[in-house]
């Protein structure tokens, strides 16, 4: 202890390198920011500054309107524009930290005269907050393994591709803001947890506010934590730090989340926060047992004990009783379907389809491991034995958090982003023990003969002039240590002394003289270079190609260049020029946001997929032959109805595509809609093997309709075959606009024909077909 | 660990619709594998299956025609009605003596039970073979309870029911029933209606009914003859009285477990366990394990063209097999353990010698491993990535 305090009490010299060290670290993390940032533009650099894919262009909208109304109107916001006839309170049903955050950002840059458009500062949230993310990263990686871990992990996680996938600009989404969330949260409740302090404990509580705000994931933290908690407590490691650091995070941050309206009371009903408050139980037991245990002599203590536990025991017994009835009493014992499938894995795909059919939420393979975190994936194994060697509170939390992160994204794909920041985290550490310990090799070189061993051992560092070197080494190492047991303030009262004598390092260990051959170490930091170099290769190619297409606009590359897909903006302009502003628009739940936001027309549903039925009757509307399908949308009020095809120009993730889904969650509401009749032994396929029902069903003859008036055989060129039923003409709907790559065809709803009673109706039938015909030949559009 | 077989690209298993890019909003259906097991390789080659006979008639009717003329409609038709009952009678009693419901037949009461043109009731058969058994890949013994759970359901839904009757049939002793349904091979369900006239033309339950087991079958039965089922009840993984058993056990541990944990003395303290636990999760999720619980892929597959052969990779992002996933997975993991043993153990190590030679295998393995991956990777995904140099430089 004694000399840890030497050490600390450094020379003028020493205070010199470190603030050239603050110097240097502070003007590297700034590069470390201008990276994440700049990085995430090649979507603007490529494309052009806009939204990108579906839930952002929602929160572009949601933005919008909160810049032009103010939060209160927010607030109250109905939507009628959406889930027509049913609506939807935007207040109420949306995490609205992404919109106030971006809202604020507008508002702060209006008023000191900077005039950025709403739509710019959507943008640009996403790269900004990556930016602090990375920031963030350094923060929580330096409690747990010192500055240059810290700052590894921090250039890590600016590029890591899983991440730069969810903040590319125009990404305006949840996820954007609620990393940083996420990692500011843990490593504030780390600090509480280094420190003992409360300040840091309230900072917590405001900051897991703020992730709930943002996000849905926030459950994912409020699992997290109380699961550490019971870590600490089960090992051994309770101390009044971890009752500081956890106590006021459950009893604010619950309080803070019920504010949010779309939490609410879930905060306490739900069983997803409910282990939060067990362990909050459990702790509070334990935390009485040391304090008595703290009171008594140890004979007395055995009475008491037993006493106490018995008491604890039978409070714990009740509560997790009134629990369990809780839970029973909810028909899904509690949990969100999400949730579920997370936990047992194979519970979606059973029986949630609307999860299910999400290409998100699907289980990865290997080779997604390998695009998201790339080189990461060989590091973080050593990451996770370096956190071990020395453990501490803080580094059980890194491996904590890598375990879950790890086991989640396994269930999910989309929850990749959350074990990205664990990944780079447990990788920073790893990468900056090797360069440590390599560098450290090349630059002191162990005594040639096998007895210099044993006298660096008995060296204590400046004792001797002759073992400059050796001392200055174990100084390093020293320092090491003192990062590793980190974050105690400098008045050292007894309480942490014990904690820090009770910590697994033993000074000793430290005195020895740990390098290896040079040359090899030259070697082995080439070969680490060249592996980070493979990784910013992999980031720049993934950022640049992968990643920030903004799939609203799309390309493609031939041997004549560049072509590039405007269809989707055509299509939603044309809808917001050429219709009336109240009339309905339907089509599968994918284009509804962007329905909403670019054209402003009224949609049936979207892609807040919070009512199955009103999904699933859209999904039987394109399954049914046309006149079922036209009552259908007729009854809904619907005037024109959308379609995405890909048969033209090939793209692949078109309507015709999606079809099972629609017949699926279909028929998991109406059961006279059933696969087994779309499918030809087992297999979908809308050539002429296709069976009677997918080739006479809406979606079918929509996306087909004049389709063999383009090459003549009706060639399908996503699918990569000739369609099964060529020629056929349309009933009850006429076409009214199709885009120049035939990627979005808009259809009208015809009108209903005029009843007219007595001897008239046969003659005037005849002659409405007949007219119908004639409208069915005459395309005002050719 | 055969890499060098991923050449040959699998067909059979690849029951894939369509690929999409990464992040369309589809997905590859997963129906239960779809492997098939030909049958026709597992008969013993020197039995020759005789043909089938046309459906003969049932003795009991055709005892009980009389030959007079006059009588013979009436009489046809009562003893028809009697000779059905007679059938549902015992249909019902067999039903009875099992425990789920399910009738096992035989070639015998096949021709008694499924042959006669004239049934009230369906038959629902499932087509077992035991020495099939041990092939994971077919599932079998899964299928089968699973197929018990639904007759089970059906039972309590229906107690007096004689429209539908669950039944199953094996193929060692019944290879003449096999060879009149056209049965080749398993897993394999028939529905016989009662308008078949010919068992061959009877309905066959195909793949994608058996993706979901019992719930899957339900659909199958429910929309074929429009009875209702009910909802499938599988048996808890314990009874009432082990869980009150564990219940107790579990109490009584408490205090010792609280007692050790305070001594601090289990095997939760000894860091190395916790440590080996985070690798092994580690080890197993990168390595895709997760995609194989929820979606049964195989460990590996035959090749189509060449049954002799095994697939271990398979080629394509959207799909993986068992064991290509650990062997990467591996890689993974073989990689960081041995930086981590590079700095943490091999620098206490006392011999330069040892240290140098480590070191250099380290080295060569690590850059073996890195570079396999990332070629593995080109070849399944088939993305190729570049560098972004300044226009300049080039």
């Amino acid at each position: 202890m004694a000399e840890v305090e030497s050490s600390t009490a450094a020379s003028g010299g020493d205070r010199l390198r470190k603030a050239s060290g603050g110097v240097l670290c502070a003007f590297t993390l700034l590069l470390i920011g201008v990276l994440a940032f700049s990085i995430r533009l090649f979507s603007v650099v490529k494309y052009e500054s806009v939204i990108h894919e579906f839930d952002p262009y929602f929160n572009y909208r949601v933005t919008q309107f909160l810049s032009k109304s103010g939060i209160y109107e927010f607030w109250n916001w109905f939507d009628d524009r959406t889930w027509y006839p049913l609506g939807r309170v935007i207040g109420g049903t949306v995490y609205p930290g992404l919109t106030l955050t971006a809202g604020t950002i507008w508002w702060l840059l209006n008023s000191i005269n900077i005039p950025l458009s709403v739509e710019t500062v959507c943008v640009f949230t996403a790269p900004i907050f990556s930016a602090n993310a990375s920031w963030a990263t350094y923060l929580l990686t330096k409690e747990a393994k010192g500055h240059g871990a810290g700052l590894m992990a921090a250039t890590i996680l600016a590029m890591v591709p899983s991440y730069i996938s969810r903040s590319v600009a125009g990404s305006y989404d949840n996820e954007a803001v609620a990393i940083f969330a996420l990692i500011f949260t843990f490593y504030l409740y780390v600090k509480a947890l280094n420190t003992g302090s409360l300040f840091y404990a309230t900072l917590n509580a405001l900051s897991y506010f703020y992730m709930v705000c943002s996000w849905g994931g926030y459950t994912f933290i409020i699992n997290l934590i109380p699961m550490h908690v019971l870590l600490c407590i089960i090992t051994g490691r309770y101390s009044s730090r971890l009752y500081i650091a956890y106590a006021p995070l459950v009893v604010l941050g619950t309080l803070l989340a019920a504010l949010v309206p779309v939490v609410g009371f879930n905060a306490v009903l739900t069983s997803e926060h409910f282990a939060s408050f067990l362990v909050f139980i459990i702790l509070h037991v334990v935390a009485l047992v040391y304090f008595i245990k703290g009171l008594l002599t140890p004979r007395l203590f055995k009475v008491a004990m037993t006493f106490v536990l018995t008491v604890g025991l039978a409070l714990c017994f009740a509560a997790v009783a009134i629990l369990v009835a809780l839970v029973a009493s909810s028909p899904t014992k509690g949990w969100s379907g999400r949730s579920l499938s997370l936990l047992d894995p194979t519970y979606a795909s059973k029986y949630i389809p609307i999860i299910a059919s999400v290409s998100e939420h699907q289980p990865p393979t290997w080779p997604s491991y390998f695009m998201d975190i790339n080189v990461l994936a060989f590091l973080v194994p050593s990451g996770i034995i370096s956190c071990f060697l020395p453990l501490s509170d803080a580094s059980s939390f890194l491996v904590l958090y890598l375990v879950t992160s790890v086991y989640f994204s396994g269930v999910m794909v989309r929850l990749m982003l959350v074990l990205a920041p664990a990944a780079c985290i447990l990788s920073g550490i790893a990468l900056s023990e090797a360069f440590n310990v390599l560098t450290r090799s090349m630059k002191f070189q162990r005594p040639r003969s096998d007895d210099g061993l044993p006298a660096a051992e008995d060296i204590t560092p400046g004792t001797s002039s002759t073992a400059a070197t050796i001392a200055k080494s174990g100084n390093i190492t020293k320092e090491k240590t003192e990062n590793v047991s980190k974050g105690r303030p400098s008045k050292k009262n007894q309480k942490e002394k014990e904690w820090v004598g009770s910590s697994p390092v033993r000074p000793d260990m430290e005195e020895k003289l740990c390098v290896l051959p040079a040359e090899a170490s030259a070697m082995g930091i080439l070969f680490l270079i060249i592996l980070c170099g493979l990784y910013v290769v992999h980031c720049v190619w993934a950022a640049a190609e992968a990643y920030s297409a903004p799939s609203i606009v799309l390309t493609s590359r031939s041997h004549e260049g560049l072509h590039v897909f405007d269809d989707f903006r055509e299509s939603y302009a044309w809808l917001r020029h050429n219709t009336e502003v109240d009339d309905k628009v339907a089509s599968w739940w994918d284009y509804g946001y962007q329905t909403t936001a670019m054209a402003n027309r009224t949609v049936i549903v979207d892609n807040n997929t919070w009512n199955n039925t009103h999904i699933a009757t859209v999904g039987t509307a394109m399954s049914s032959p046309e006149k079922a399908a036209w009552e259908i949308f007729n009854s809904l009020d619907v005037k024109y109805v959308l379609v995405v095809f890909g048969g033209l120009i090939g793209y692949p993730s078109d309507d015709i595509n999606k079809f099972l889904w629609m017949v699926r969650i279909g028929g998991g509401e109406f059961p006279h809609i059933k696969e087994e009749d779309y499918l030809r032994d087992g297999n979908y396929r809308v050539d002429a093997q296709g069976t009677p029902t997918m080739l006479s069903c809406l979606m079918y003859k929509l996306c087909y309709y004049r389709f063999v008036e383009t090459d003549g055989k009706g060639f399908d060129r996503a699918r990569r075959y000739e369609i099964g039923r060529k020629h056929f003409k349309l009933t009850h709907f006429e076409e009214v606009f199709t885009t120049h790559h035939w990627m979005v065809r808009i259809y009208k709803l015809k009108p209903q024909k005029n009843r007219i009673r007595g001897k008239l109706k046969l003659k005037s039938s005849s002659k409405a077909s007949s007219m119908r015909k004639g409208a069915g030949k005459k395309n005002p559009w050719q | 660990m055969c890499i060098k077989e991923r050449k040959c690209r699998p067909a059979l298993w690849a029951i894939v619709p369509f690929n999409g890019p990464i992040r369309s909003a589809l997905r590859v259906h997963p129906t239960a594998t779809g492997l098939l097991f030909y049958l026709s390789t597992l008969a013993p080659s020197s039995h020759s299956l005789p043909r089938p006979p046309v459906s003969s008639p049932d003795p009991a009717i055709t005892m009980a025609i009389s030959p007079h003329h006059l009588l013979l409609l009436l009489l046809a038709a009562a003893a028809a009605s009697a000779g059905a009952n007679n059938l549902v009678g015992e249909l019902e009693s067999l039903r009875s003596r099992s425990p789920s419901g399910v009738i096992h037949l035989t070639d015998t009461s096949v021709t008694r039970f499924l042959s006669s043109s004239t049934r009230p009731y369906s038959v629902l058969v499932f087509f077992d073979a035991t020495s099939l058994h041990s092939k994971s890949d077919l599932h079998l013994p899964q299928l089968r309870r699973e197929f018990a759970l639904l007759s089970a359901a059906f039972q309590a839904n229906n107690p007096a029911s004689s429209d539908l009757f669950f039944a199953d049939i094996e193929f060692s002793e019944s290879q003449h029933s096999f060879s009149q349904f056209g049965v080749n091979s398993l897993p394999h369900v028939r529905l016989i209606r009662p308008h078949h006239s010919r068992l061959a033309d009877s309905e066959h339950m195909d793949q994608s009914h058996f993706s979901r087991l019992a719930d899957s079958m339900v659909d199958f039965v429910e929309a074929r003859t429009g009875l209702q089922v009910g909802p499938i009840t599988r048996p808890p993984l314990v009874s009432r009285n082990q869980i009150i058993l564990l219940v107790l056990m579990f109490l009584a541990s408490i205090p010792f477990v609280i007692k050790r944990i305070l001594q601090g003395d289990t095997l939760l303290h000894d860091r190395r366990v916790w440590m080996a636990g985070a690798l092994f999760v580690y080890f197993f999720s990168v390595s895709g394990g997760m995609y194989g619980i929820i979606r049964h892929t195989p460990m590996f597959i035959t090749d189509r063209a060449d049954p002799n052969k095994l697939v271990f990779f398979y080629q394509g992002s959207g799909m993986q097999l068992g064991a290509e996933g650990f062997a990467v997975g591996s890689l993974y993991t073989l990689v960081g353990l041995m930086i981590a043993v590079v700095t943490h153990l091999l620098v206490k190590v006392e011999s330069l010698q040892t240290q140098r030679f480590a070191m250099v295998a380290v080295m060569i393995v690590g850059w073996w491993a890195v570079r396999k991956v990332i070629f593995l990777d080109n070849w399944k995904t088939g993305y190729s990535i570049h560098t972004f140099w300044p226009s300049s430089w080039r």
